[in-house]
């Protein structure tokens, strides 16, 4: 029996402590990534320093890059010699170096750049209907875990309008006309998920809030002989009555707005609203 | 000498001859506690998955779109005895927020500045997902993200993005759809990142490209090869044919040219010219000179793996040592070992 529980003791520390280890040794899985994007971030380094400056690099940047470059050549023979300590440390010097370089470039070009307004703001669109695309199949997914049957297939004039928009943004047409009928249509289709799933929903929260209330109900109780304030304690049940009532009534969003009412009251009672 | 101060338990548990001596009664009376220890270490483990899953996301992916909005996906464990949930998001500035509760039902929620209060109301798992515009911010060219992480955390970049600097180190990197995925842990992390036009090249990828390039260029040498042995044997051939006078004139010429390429100095001339070049430098002077007295800095590059700054600046160096000039040749420069540098001196 007793070596049973020496064994349980070890298990529950190993238990405890494995969960860390675990973490720990997925960080190292792969070294190599390290010198992956710190090559990358090099090359970018080059590519932008080359581009800005030509062959007239301020001596701050020079000295920068220089020492970013060879805590990356450090990475990769430090990642040859297995230790990996190291390898971590060069990597973070490197990317370091070239955050600081690649801030200074961004500073000093910044009056220089022209953007492309255009360009810019049909890809900000472009990024928006992906975003949006991205909503849409998310409301399909609830809608048809759910078996919504959606008016007129919404989901279908939906995608419609997505590809339209997309179509519209290549040719640099106005597709903002599509664009606000495209998120009424979402909000509608939203508002018909709500709608179907409510009374579902209801029995659920309905369900709850019976448990809850019954908690509630010993809490005031307990409350009272402890000589909290009488009148708030009264004003307590005055809700909970209100809410039994609406919740008979299937009136769930309002059985809600009273609960946010009586949490308030519980707190100045000093009751906790977690049930336990 | 005996020792002032001797150790309690070289006192207790060492017996006259030195043995390790321990006292059974001593074991026997912890032992009574050990269900109690048990039972309370049994408490321990259970709750401490219960806290952490409660007061972090299990799962936190994000995906940078390329105007620089952020999606935030996030599932959470909530206690399933509260009503309601408190979650900070990740700023003020959020769009299609969507939360999920048990049984896929649309969970009502109250946004109030970064803070969303979720009415769970017994739901013991959530999902939520909206999408941000604080996460990133841009300077010029370059975008950084920046973020306070509960927890480890996906962030898939967007397409033709290349990552310049970052402050921690990141768990796993993987490429999904020409994007990189870095997977990071929880704390402040930030990440700036430039827009390439050339796209995010996978090394592994690079290696055999370079390997292709490498069988190429064998193929392509061969063939130069055999090419060039036809072209020699007709030119000889043809000369073979040519009179005799026309062969002296032609050995002259020849000999001019010679002489012309090797207008500049051999190399120990240009050494003992200039005694105080450093080693590295000179084998970029034999590395020039062997290359009929001009090569492109790109190939020097190439050569000697230098970095572009650190082969600018031993040219530079070189220029003004007089050993060398240099020319734009197709927007590059061409490295040209110095006519007549003995004049000079």
């Amino acid at each position: 029996m007793k070596k049973l529980a020496l064994f349980a003791i070890i298990v529950l520390i190993f238990g405890t402590v494995s969960p860390s280890l675990a973490n720990q040794a997925y960080g190292q899985n792969d070294p190599s990534i390290l010198l992956r994007i710190a090559i990358q971030a090099d090359k970018q380094i080059v590519n932008q320093l080359d581009k800005k400056y030509e062959n007239e690099i301020p001596n701050n940047i020079n000295i920068l890059y220089e020492k970013g470059h060879r805590a990356v050549e450090s990475l990769d023979q430090s990642l040859s010699n297995n230790d990996i300590e190291k390898a971590k440390q060069d990597f973070l010097s490197a990317m370091n170096s070239f955050m600081q370089i690649s801030r200074i470039i961004s500073q000093s070009s910044e009056k220089v750049i022209v953007v492309n307004v255009s360009q810019k703001s049909n890809q900000t669109l472009e990024s928006k209907l992906d975003r949006l695309e991205k909503y849409v199949k998310t409301l399909e997914s609830i809608s048809q875990k759910h078996k919504i049957n959606q008016n007129d297939d919404n989901f279908t004039t939906a995608y419609s309008l997505i590809q339209d928009i997309r179509n519209q943004i290549k040719n640099d047409e106005d597709s903002s006309k599509n664009l606000n009928e495209l998120q009424d249509l979402i909000k509608s289709i939203k508002n018909k998920i709500r709608d179907s799933i409510a009374e579902k929903q209801s029995n659920a929260v309905k369900n709850f809030f019976e448990k809850f209330l019954v908690q509630i109900d010993q809490k005031l109780i307990q409350a009272k002989d402890l000589g909290r304030d009488q009148i708030e304690i009264d004003k307590a049940n005055e809700l909970i009555f209100e809410i039994r009532e609406l919740l008979s009534k299937n009136q769930i969003n309002d059985a809600k707005k009273v609960y946010s009412e009586l949490k308030v009251v519980l707190k100045n009672i000093g009751i906790s609203v977690k049930i336990t | 000498m005996t020792l002032l101060i001797e150790p309690i338990q070289s006192k207790t548990s060492l017996g006259e001859e030195g043995i390790l001596f321990v006292r059974n009664d001593s074991i026997f009376d912890t032992m009574v506690k050990v269900p109690l220890l048990v039972a309370s270490m049994i408490i321990v483990a259970a709750l401490l998955p219960i806290q952490s899953s409660f007061s972090s996301p299990r799962d936190l992916d994000l995906i940078i779109y390329p105007d620089g909005t952020t999606h935030v996906s996030a599932e959470i464990d909530v206690d399933p005895f509260l009503t309601d949930y408190e979650v900070n998001l990740f700023g003020s500035t959020i769009d299609n927020l969507v939360v999920i509760g048990d049984d896929g039902f649309l969970l009502d929620v109250d946004v109030i500045y970064d803070t969303a209060l979720i009415q769970t109301f017994g739901s013991s798992e959530i999902t939520i997902e909206y999408d941000i515009h604080d996460l990133v911010s841009k300077q010029g060219r370059l975008w950084t993200f920046s973020l306070d992480s509960p927890s480890d955390f996906t962030l898939l970049l967007p397409k033709n993005s290349a990552i310049v600097g970052m402050t921690n180190l990141p768990l796993n990197m993987e490429i999904i759809n020409e994007q990189n995925q870095l997977t990071l842990s929880s704390g402040s992390t930030e990440i700036d990142y430039f827009f390439s036009t050339n796209s995010i090249s996978n090394p592994d990828e690079e290696i055999k490209n370079e390997e292709d390039n490498s069988l190429n260029t064998i193929i392509a040498g061969i063939v130069g090869g055999i090419i060039a042995i036809v072209l020699t044997s007709i030119v000889i051939i043809g000369r073979k044919n040519q009179k005799t006078v026309e062969e002296i004139d032609e050995k002259i010429t020849k000999e001019d040219v010679i002489v012309e390429t090797n207008n500049i100095l051999d190399l120990e001339t240009i050494f003992k010219l200039k005694p105080d070049l450093r080693e590295d430098d000179k084998e970029l002077v034999k590395f020039i000179f062997d290359n009929n007295g001009e090569v492109l800095e790109s190939e020097l590059r190439k050569n000697f793996l230098q970095p572009r700054t650190t082969m600018w600046r031993a040219v530079k160096r070189l220029e003004r040592e007089g050993v060398i000039e240099i020319e734009k040749k197709d927007l590059q420069n061409l490295v040209k070992l110095r006519k007549n540098m003995e004049e000079d001196n």
